[in-house]
């Protein structure tokens, strides 16, 4: 495991991305999650969240409307959604080709991920990012504008990439 | 041509079925939890099949370690219902077989290996 000491401040960890992190990490090293119900979880965090988030009234007017590119409107719904939870500190999310795009993440700059922040020394990946930003994004957006083609997420160099259905 | 491997894995799961008529559904799914292939009711959530099957498999292995029993050779779990298999499929699978009560466990276990070893060809 990477020095937590580095990993704390070059990625600008808070307390929460600390405890998720290695919370996540200790239930993977025991063998009780994997990837697979990190998915499912994922998906009900982002039911969750939804309702937090017009608990809170914090919900924003970002809908597909007719002459908006659907792409640039799940790019700005992304943006939000990591604006609220601070899950990574770099990423791009850009069409690939017609009607996909891929969402890019720089690995090191990730905050919750359960094995690079929270050490878990284990096999596969346990990333809830592509679950939760598609279940959360389809919720705002209140219709099906994102499905993932993807079952997880694929760490490639220096990067973790989920690739995207864009639906008009 | 050569079948796709989710069609020689189907075929698989299909003979296994076939070959001990207990056998109500199938699944192989990746030690991630996330389903390579399935013969499962439409009922069934797959999904959650293949997270709860790799779950199940891996903390009875680490278990098995920590408890000094060695390698696990099989999941069996008994309900009032029937029986769940889970069995390793090499280093990356797994195999979830849902198993009426009646089922003759010998006849289960031996098409269980059977099955595991033509698995191991494809994947």
């Amino acid at each position: 495991m990477a020095d937590i000491k580095q990993v704390v401040l070059e990625r600008d960890l808070n307390p929460y991305h600390s405890f998720f992190s290695s919370f996540f990490a200790g239930l993977a090293e025991l063998g009780m999650i994997n990837q697979g119900s990190i998915n499912i979880v994922a998906k009900r965090a982002a039911d969750y969240l939804y309702a937090y988030l017009e608990a809170k009234d914090i919900l924003p007017d970002i809908k597909v409307v007719p002459g908006k590119n659907p792409t640039e409107v799940a790019k700005n719904l992304i943006l939000y959604v990591n604006k609220i939870l601070s899950l990574v500190g770099e990423y791009d999310f850009k069409q690939v080709e017609d009607g996909q795009a891929v969402l890019l993440i720089t690995a090191n700059t990730c905050r919750i991920c359960p094995k690079g922040v929270g050490g878990a020394e284990v096999k596969g990946t346990l990333c809830p990012i592509p679950t939760l930003v598609v279940n959360l994004v389809n919720k705002i957006a209140q219709q099906e504008l994102l499905q993932l083609v993807t079952t997880g997420i694929e760490k490639e160099g220096p990067s973790c990439k989920a690739y995207f259905s864009v639906l008009n | 041509m050569t079948p796709t491997i989710s069609t020689q894995l189907d075929v698989i799961l299909n003979d296994f079925e076939r070959n001990v008529r207990h056998v109500q559904a199938t699944a192989v799914v990746s030690t991630d939890g996330l389903v390579i292939a399935s013969r499962l009711p439409s009922d069934v959530e797959e999904d959650r099949i293949g997270a709860m099957g790799a779950a199940i498999l891996s903390i009875s292995n680490r278990s098995g370690g920590e408890l000094e029993r060695g390698e696990i050779l099989r999941v069996l779990i008994e309900g009032e219902e029937g029986y769940i298999l889970i069995r390793s499929v090499g280093e990356y699978a797994i195999l979830v077989a849902l198993v009426e009560k009646d089922v003759r466990l010998g006849l289960l276990f031996f098409e269980a290996n059977k099955c595991i070893e033509l698995l191991k060809e494809v994947l």
